[in-house]
């Protein structure tokens, strides 16, 4: 059989020149492919889609990317595909692109949800804006940047947005950000100090913002949320809260969120009666750990309080606040009332399987303080601040979007407040940048939207779903509306009303005071 | 499978190349390309040799060795197809040069290993106007037949010019169209064929109007295609030399399409070798034609690329003059061309071939031969030599006694004798007949084989002219036996003096045949003792010794005992060994029954020979009993152990070297010549080499 091969590649193909070079040709172009291919096998194929790549050593698909990509988050689909639409629809060099930083590989369930919201709201800020009637330019494309599950790679996320800030991709702003965590921090801290302007969606902690302590680390970045300090002051204007009747229970070492917002709700105790208790849960906080034990005992220090003490300021996130409420439920002393209150963590809870709601019939109620609520621009609302037509907008939007060609973007949800909240970060961003945009000129420079978020107050505010958007020096949202949440105990989340950091609603010109 | 030949390995041979792989550049039987001995100029090779020295097997084992790796085409002369025109056909638009050249260039045409069909445009155009000239309005159907063939060559049975035939069949149509207007015939052929040839964008059909143009050459065409080819045809027409003038041209057309085959350098990346033409039987009219002209034609500097292998019936013989149409031709034997063939082309057409006479095959090749025909047989040992022997080498007697060994041995043939007369079964599917008659039938074709048969007994003209008168019919008489003798001659039969028939292989064959003419052996009976009669009408030793042998041929002894007995004391010794041998080259055959089934059981020779008679043999009275007894078994032992037919007995052997020892005493003279044969003979005998009277030395030392 071989000599049989042998002699019919000997005879056959190599004596007629003809097949001969015809032979060498197929085996030169055999080897080139088989090199190829085994240098392709050889070397692992860590891209996951266009711009998106698998880091060394991680599974997550990192990076920016600019397609329909969805993460291989099926919940993300429609979003993803909506937006690919709204972005091919439009013509080079009309728009500008505005990153939305937002772990869209996290695996747990909540942050997805909050994932998904954001990404929904972002999209129909999106549409909203490049449908404007005015026709406003530019318009906007929107590009979805993952630092992964836990942030970790925000380096290359910073750098590869930094490339599109130069290249025909024209990025000029970066909004969602999400929670305010340490690698979050240092993402922003990075991108604003390459002249990167950040809109902060749904960041709260104080020390992921400029004029704390008169200083501002993140020059170029604004935000749509309050500071956890407007947050624990609102709570105080709404709840008055006496330093004698109110404990502070606080994760520690915390992170930046809550620690300041362990910060600001001390500021509210002066001379309290009762020492703050701590609590210590694990390095990631989405894990229970064994911090249920700790809370078993902080509840009964609280039983052991006096009946006058019916308030509890808990300054910690949402995994170790469930668990707080459900060692509450099972305490010993029902008939002693309790409320807590903490920042906005607590709308995490709306939807959390594990939170035993049976806690709540207790003798118990959970408030804190929204970053926006569907219910807040409803009926009686105050005249200032915001404004019912503004978030029937929004919900009219919301309700086109079920179907083409808005939508469809998948199940909505707004009682998280995220969507809502997402959805004034890009109008934010986009105010700022047509303001900026000079007349002439189809995009701004960098430079100019980071001066602009000062500017955004007075007439030139922003009126979001969620309430009035007027930006302090700072770029830190002034006497933004604060709704104050209640968890029920059937499920679900009851607005209870709106509470205000300057705990009354800005003047009508919604200039910050000095 | 062990196809090749054997004994002709200086022609096959691939490792050093043999002369067909260092002409054709290719190594036979393989795709495998070797260097060129002739890289500009080739000579064209003409095989000699005689009947039944496998030329045409040669030919036919070259072909088999490159089919389907080079265009080959092989015809034979003497096919009855290149002898005489059909009978439709008027002969003024045919000759056997045109016939063979049609049917040559349909087999190179087709397609090889790598490289598609080759067309044959000039010479396709020049046979069809050579061809126009035999038709009429009257006979439609041959016209379009003869044409659809012709342009068949043509055809590159590419699917690019549409499918096989498809193109031919269009232009017979349009020739067919011209036949029904009036005017000459030829003209509107050729220039209908001239347009079909020049339509059409194709490849192929810039293929065909350049060949087309070719005929622009013509004498006296003026440059005008259409021209030539009316004045081709004309000339085709006139016979004589016009008509080899036209020939010649049309194989010019043939060689000229057959270069263009290999032109480009596209067309040589796809082609190995030269294309081979194998003409056998090249001394009959259309190959000799095809030959002369392609010799003029390389003589005058136009040159081709084609391999020529002929086959010509004939011997070389050192003064030439047997071939006319070769005068200058170089001549080796096929063992000088194992190498190289040392081949220079000299000025005159006929040096340009090269004559390679084909050698007998040697005892070797002999056993080997039979050796591989009889695998798994038990064969005597003495077989193979006897039958080199008796076959003096010749590749058909070999290879037929080898087929008959294979099928006759297992059925109890054991000397040449059964094997010649026992059936044999050319062909698988082919009933038996007799070796002997399928052999003469392969050596002397064409008649007159019964008269031969008569004639092999004489011994020289004289003779044969005698025994014809006896014998033959009277319409046969004089010129019927020379007539006979100039035949053999120019059928490359060797002369031997004292032979009426040179060759033995031919001779014992036909002694075989009339042997067995008849139910009684009374035409072999009745031959020999007409050549007593006429050998007793004269006096002489020489006539004696051919009575003799004669009457030992009828199985009478007596005689030649007595003859050699007397002569012994005072004859000289060589000469006596020289009529010893000759009367013991007598044919033996003993009565058999009409079947031809032996009726004696044994060969007497060999119980005579050795001595085992003697008791019973009557010595005549008044002579020396011993002598005579001795030379009685000496004669019986030289008779056996020098018959073709037999095998020879190594106990005879062992036994003349006793007696012609014992002779060696009582001859002081002639002591070292009867010593030497003591010698010579029985090594000799028994190696299958024929006996001869040792040279007379003196001193008796060697």
């Amino acid at each position: 059989m071989a000599a049989r091969l042998w002699r019919w590649l000997r005879e056959d193909v190599w004596e007629i020149r003809f097949r001969r070079y015809v032979a060498l040709l197929l085996a030169a172009a055999l080897v080139a492919a088989g090199v190829w291919g085994g240098l392709r096998l050889t070397r692992e194929d860590r891209s996951c889609a266009t711009g998106v790549t698998r880091p060394q050593g991680s599974n997550d698909c990192v990076g920016v990317s600019t397609t329909a990509y969805d993460f291989k988050q099926h919940r993300f689909t429609a979003a993803a595909d909506a937006i690919d639409r709204e972005n091919r629809r439009l013509k080079p060099g009309s728009y500008v692109t505005v990153a939305l930083l937002l772990p869209f590989t996290t695996s747990a369930p909540a942050s997805l949800n909050d994932t998904l919201h954001e990404l929904q709201g972002a999209y129909l800020a999106q549409y909203q804006v490049n449908h404007e009637p005015t026709g406003e330019y530019p318009r906007v494309r929107l590009a979805l940047a993952n630092t992964g599950a836990d942030g970790a790679h925000w380096q290359e996320v910073v750098d590869r947005l930094e490339e599109m800030t130069k290249g025909p991709e024209r990025l000029r702003a970066v909004t969602g950000i999400g929670q305010s965590t340490d690698n979050n921090k240092k993402a922003v801290r990075e991108l604003t100090h390459r002249g990167i302007p950040v809109v902060g969606s749904s960041i709260t902690a104080d020390d992921l913002a400029n004029g704390q302590g008169g200083k501002d680390p993140f020059p170029g970045l604004a935000r749509v949320a309050p500071t956890n300090t407007d947050e624990a002051r609102a709570l105080a204007a709404f709840a008055q809260v006496t330093a004698r009747k109110a404990l502070l229970v606080y994760d520690k070492p915390g992170d930046p969120y809550t620690r300041t917002l362990q910060t600001s709700l001390e500021k509210l105790l002066p001379g309290t009666l009762h020492q703050p208790q701590s609590f210590t849960p694990p390095a990631d906080r989405t894990q229970d750990g064994t911090t249920a034990n700790q809370f078993r005992q902080i509840t009964q220090l609280l039983c052991d309080t006096p009946k006058s003490t019916d308030t509890v300021l808990f300054a910690g996130r949402h995994t170790q606040l469930r668990q707080f409420i459900n060692q509450l439920g099972q305490r010993g002393c029902t008939d002693h009332r309790f409320t807590v209150l903490t920042g906005d963590e607590g709308s995490y809870l709306a939807g959390d399987t594990k939170l035993d709601r049976k806690a709540l019939t207790r003798n118990l109620s959970v408030r804190y303080t929204a970053l926006a609520h569907p219910d807040a621009w409803k009926g009686k609302t105050a005249a200032t601040g915001g404004s019912t037509a503004d978030a029937a907008t929004l919900a009219e939007l919301i309700r086109r979007a079920e179907q083409a060609p808005v939508g469809p973007i998948g199940p909505t949800a707004l009682d998280d407040g995220q969507l809502i909240i997402a959805h004034d970060a890009l109008q934010l961003a986009v105010k700022g940048l047509r303001e900026a945009t000079l007349n002439g000129r189809t995009a701004p420079s960098l430079a100019d939207v980071v001066n602009e978020w000062a500017l955004i107050k007075g007439k030139q505010r922003v009126n979001g779903a969620s309430g009035w958007i007027c930006l302090d020096v700072h770029g830190n949202p002034y006497d933004k509306a604060v709704p104050i949440v209640e968890l029920k105990p059937s499920g679900g989340t009851r607005f209870v009303q709106t509470a205000w950091p300057e705990r009354d609603p800005p003047a009508d010109s919604c200039l910050p005071s000095a | 499978m062990d196809r090749r030949l054997h004994g002709r390995g200086p022609l096959f041979d691939t490792d050093p190349p043999g002369l067909a792989s260092r002409l054709v550049g290719l190594r036979p039987y393989q795709l495998r390309s070797g260097p060129y001995e002739h890289a500009v100029d080739v000579p064209f090779v003409v095989f000699t040799g005689g009947r039944g020295l496998g030329k045409s097997a040669l030919l036919g084992e070259v072909r088999a060795a490159y089919q389907g790796h080079t265009p080959i085409a092989l015809v034979d002369g003497e096919e009855p197809q290149f002898a005489v025109a059909p009978p439709e056909r008027p002969v003024a638009a045919w000759s056997p040069v045109a016939q063979a050249l049609t049917t040559i260039a349909e087999q190179l045409a087709e397609p090889v290993k790598g490289a598609r069909r080759i067309g044959f445009p000039r010479l396709a155009s020049g046979l069809l106007a050579v061809a126009a000239g035999g038709w009429s309005d009257r006979d439609m159907p041959r016209m379009r037949q003869e044409a659809e063939r012709i342009l068949l060559l043509n055809d590159s049975r590419s699917f690019l010019d549409g499918f096989a035939g498809r193109w031919a069949t269009k232009v017979v149509a349009k020739l067919v169209s011209t036949m029904s207007h009036t005017g000459p015939v030829v003209e509107g052929i050729i220039e209908a064929t001239l347009e079909s040839f020049s339509e059409g964008v194709s490849p192929t059909h810039r293929r065909l109007r350049r060949a087309v143009g070719w005929y622009r050459d013509y004498p006296n065409a003026g440059g005008n295609p259409k021209l030539g080819l009316i004045l081709l045809s004309g000339h085709f027409r006139a016979d004589g030399d016009s008509r080899a003038h036209a020939e010649r041209h049309l194989v010019r057309a043939l060689l000229a399409d057959l270069d263009e085959a290999y032109a480009s350098v596209m067309q040589r990346s796809h082609r190995l070798g030269r294309p081979v033409v194998l003409l056998d039987n090249v001394h009959a009219p259309a190959g000799r034609a095809v030959m002369e002209y392609v010799l003029r034609d390389r003589a005058d500097g136009i040159r081709d690329q084609v391999v020529f292998f002929a086959a010509l019936r004939g011997r070389t013989l050192p003064g030439g003059g047997t071939f006319p149409a070769l005068p200058n031709a170089a001549r080796r034997s096929l063992t000088e061309v194992t190498r190289a063939t040392g081949w220079e082309p000299g000025t005159s057409p006929s040096s340009r071939a090269l004559l390679v006479s084909l050698p007998p095959l040697t005892p070797d090749d002999t056993l080997h031969l039979m050796g591989a025909a009889c695998r798994g047989l038990t064969m005597p040992p003495q077989l193979p030599h006897a039958t080199h022997r008796l076959t003096g080498g010749s590749p058909l007697g070999i290879t037929l006694l080898a087929a008959s060994a294979r099928q006759n041995l297992p059925r109890g043939a054991g000397s040449l004798g059964a094997l010649l007369t026992g059936d044999v079964a050319v062909h698988e599917d082919h009933t038996g007949r007799p070796a002997y008659r399928e052999l003469l039938d392969r050596l002397v074709p064409g008649g007159r084989l019964d008269e031969l048969t008569v004639l092999a007994a004489a011994h020289d003209r004289a003779s044969a002219l005698a025994l014809a008168e006896a014998r033959l019919p009277d319409d046969f008489g004089a010129a019927g036996v020379l007539g006979l003798e100039e035949r053999l001659a120019e059928e490359g039969w060797p002369t031997t003096a004292g032979q009426f028939v040179g060759d033995p292989f031919l001779r014992a064959l036909l002694l075989l045949r009339l042997h067995h003419l008849g139910t009684d052996h009374a035409e072999w009976q009745a031959t020999h003792r007409a050549l007593i009669d006429h050998y007793g009408e004269r006096d002489g030793a020489d006539a004696a010794r051919y009575r003799l042998h004669h009457e030992l041929a009828l199985g009478t002894a007596d005689f030649a005992v007595a003859h050699l007995r007397d002569t012994f004391p005072d004859a000289d010794v060589g000469d006596w060994l020289s009529a010893l041998l000759f009367i013991a080259s007598a044919p033996y055959f003993h009565a058999h029954d009409p079947e031809g089934r032996d009726v004696t059981e044994r060969d007497h020779r060999t119980a005579i020979a050795l001595g085992r008679t003697d008791a019973a043999h009557p010595v005549p009275e008044g002579v020396d009993a011993v002598l005579h007894l001795r030379v009685r078994r000496l004669l019986h032992a030289v008779w056996q152990l020098t018959d073709p037919l037999v095998l020879p007995d190594p106990q005879v052997a062992e036994r003349l070297r006793f007696e012609l020892e014992q002779l060696s005493n009582l001859r002081p003279g002639g002591t070292a010549l009867l010593w030497r044969a003591s010698r010579d003979w029985p090594a000799h005998a028994t190696a299958g080499r024929p006996l001869h009277v040792p040279q007379d030395d003196q001193d008796g030392s060697r």
